[in-house]
């Protein structure tokens, strides 16, 4: 029952995707839903280091920089776009590796404040290095995308580039969270001590998640640069960083669908006139005054009353629907895909 | 380069370092309390900074009852905090905490912003006057009062610590909460009161400094981060070891000013990371084998 739920959902959001810009061809309403594909991509990684392997990151925004910089860098100076992505996937990867490496042996609040501490190191270097970066004027004129001479230049075009990368790489994170890294990574969560006893290399796994959350990150980061054509330090804050830490607590610690409802709902909140269309004007300029209040207290309530977020509300409900209690399942066990 | 510069160097590094030192008394605090990292801490100080300004200039009252009065409040509010959304999970895993407390810090911010605008506020020193010279340096005022405010704060800290009886409750629940709850210990109270200390801590830092920097809704962030390093580097434990954590924080900053000022802000991030790579424990404590 619950697989077949699941299915359904997904062939229908799939459907819902690939028709929209042909139903809506209103711009703003596009930008904005791609914005929530990248988004996606950058909470996927999340999802996984984070939502799954119990590793919070408060500095997920540098990632984001630095695949947005050096694809950016790269394309001005004549680099091909593939090519420029793969060099900012590589240098986000890179600097995921690097963090990884000495953050091993840290967890909880300290790990978050190393987190936290590079993001705003990463921040301070954006800023500073004007030469590559444009300092805090940005890096101006990126191009668009393109492969060859199919160039992703109109808005229907970046929107379908963008989502075709979204389902790719939600693809990979569910086939990653279902089989057996998956598993490594909630075991991970679980307890450190107890995955190293059921032969679990903890070193091993832990850097591959954290390198790879910080590859999905750069992926976003340049997927983003070429879309907007413009990036500047002021998008890399650690403010993007904790707004993408509440989407995956409110979708719901290891759960992918969660994170990715969790997504979709907080990053529409502040554009909700595009959404709902007869909204007063008031209302919506009361909501998008109160964002950050809200996105704060998501934070707050989620923890205190729905721990396991979205995805353990949708859990028992549809396990209610189908007259068997599943909410009783272990947070670390809970949602599924 | 003169010795008088070098002086003028110390003198601002032991400023800054003092308010580090208050925030990092803060962190201190609630974590023996509570082992948890409050990153609403800097949300504190902003608070006290803003709470002070708006008395003084909406009710105009006068320096001296605003300023107790603003780290009172922001003292409310910290228990209030701690009542409302730590104690419901405080038995949660570390992770559930540590992510209240960061949703703190939004709510915080972005109310402060609403209910006093996104400008810089400023404050008057609290004792108009020329700067001391002291051989060939210039030392504010305020800075005086900062060190001043230091110096009561950890002698009246102590003094709690060692003579009363509150300070024993919350010593015994810094080695062993269980314990100390079996001794009869009312652990709950001890940790609302712990977490009231730290924001008026927090506050009290926060208005020391608004003379001369002025406040704005979104600096809170940026404080807890050096708070937090200065807390780090001492350990996290006794509260002197903060103190002289933030002292020794507020010297590197300024030490690093003659090779590079912009560097200045991000100093106290790669201590930050320096200590928590390469010893986690604090510059004084022994090492543990056990997992930070």
């Amino acid at each position: 029952m619950r697989g077949s739920i699941r299915a359904i959902a997904i062939i229908a959001l799939t459907i819902g995707v690939a028709i929209t810009p042909f139903v809506m061809t209103d711009r703003y309403i596009l930008r904005i839903l791609t914005f929530v594909g990248i988004n996606l991509i950058m909470v996927a990684g999340l999802s996984l280091l984070f939502g799954y392997a119990g590793q919070i990151s408060l500095g997920q925004a540098a990632f984001y920089g630095l695949g947005a910089y050096t694809s950016g860098y790269l394309a001005k100076a004549g680099v091909p776009w593939l090519l420029a992505l793969v060099g900012g996937v590589a240098v986000a990867a890179i600097g995921g590796l690097l963090i990884a490496l000495p953050s091993l042996r840290l967890k909880g609040h300290y790990l978050a404040m190393a987190t936290l501490g590079f993001g705003e190191i990463m921040l301070f270097f954006f800023t500073e290095t004007e030469s590559v970066t444009g300092g805090s004027n940005g890096l101006r004129g990126i191009p668009a995308a393109s492969i060859g001479p199919l160039e992703f230049a109109t808005p229907v075009a970046k929107y379908f580039l963008v989502w075709s990368v979204v389902a790719i790489v939600l693809v990979l994170a569910a086939n990653i969270v279902r089989r057996r890294p998956g598993r490594a990574l909630r075991a991970i969560h679980g307890s450190e001590t107890g995955a190293q006893a059921c032969g679990i290399d903890t070193v091993r796994v832990k850097i591959q998640v954290f390198v790879l959350s910080a590859g999905l990150g750069g992926l976003a980061g340049v997927l983003y640069a070429h879309y907007v054509g413009f990036v500047s330090p002021s998008t890399f804050t650690l403010h993007y960083s904790l707004i993408l830490v509440t989407m995956v607590a409110l979708g719901g610690m290891g759960s992918l669908g969660g994170a990715v409802a969790g997504t979709v709902l907080l990053t529409l909140l502040p554009y909700v006139d595009a959404i709902i269309p007869g909204l007063p004007r008031s209302t919506v300029e009361l909501i998008q005054d109160w964002t950050n209040d809200i996105y704060g207290m998501v934070l707050i309530l989620v923890m205190l009353f729905m721990p396991r977020g979205l995805a353990g509300w949708a859990t028992s409900l549809v396990g209610r629907l189908g007259g068997r209690d599943r909410a009783g399942g272990s947070v670390h066990q809970g949602g599924g895909a | 380069m003169e010795t008088s510069e070098l002086l003028q160097l110390a003198i601002a590094g032991l400023k800054n370092g003092s308010i580090y030192a208050l925030l990092a008394l803060g962190f201190t605090i609630v974590y023996a309390a509570t082992n948890v990292i409050n990153f609403a801490q800097g949300e504190f100080y902003m608070l006290g900074g803003m709470f002070a300004v708006y008395a003084f200039t909406q009710f105009e009252l006068p320096l001296l009852v605003s300023v107790p009065l603003a780290v009172l409040v922001v003292a409310g509010i910290g228990m209030l905090f701690e009542t409302l959304a730590i104690r419901p999970r405080k038995d949660a895993e570390p992770m559930a905490l540590i992510i209240i407390t960061v949703g703190g810090s939004l709510v915080f911010a972005s109310l402060a912003r609403h209910a006093f605008g996104s400008d810089a506020l400023p404050l008057p020193e609290f004792t108009a006057g020329p700067s001391f010279l002291f051989a060939g340096a210039a030392i504010e005022r305020q800075t005086v009062w900062i060190w001043g405010i230091v110096l009561v704060t950890v002698a009246g800290l102590t003094f709690l610590y060692s003579k009363t009886r509150l300070g024993r409750a919350m010593r015994a629940c810094m080695q062993n909460r269980e314990a100390a709850r079996l001794m009869g210990i009312d652990t709950a109270r001890v940790v609302m009161i712990s977490f009231g200390l730290a924001a008026a801590l927090g506050a009290v830092a926060g208005v020391a400094v608004t003379p001369l920097t002025s406040t704005r809704f979104d600096i809170g962030a940026g404080i807890a981060v050096k708070g937090f390093a200065a807390a780090i580097l001492g350990g996290l434990g006794s509260p002197l070891a903060a103190v002289a954590g933030g002292l020794l924080l507020g010297l590197i900053e300024q030490a690093v000013i003659p090779f590079s000022s912009a560097l200045k802000d991000v100093v106290a991030l790669g201590v930050l990371l320096a200590v928590l790579f390469l010893r986690p424990q604090g510059l004084f404590r022994r090492a543990r084998r056990e997992k930070m």
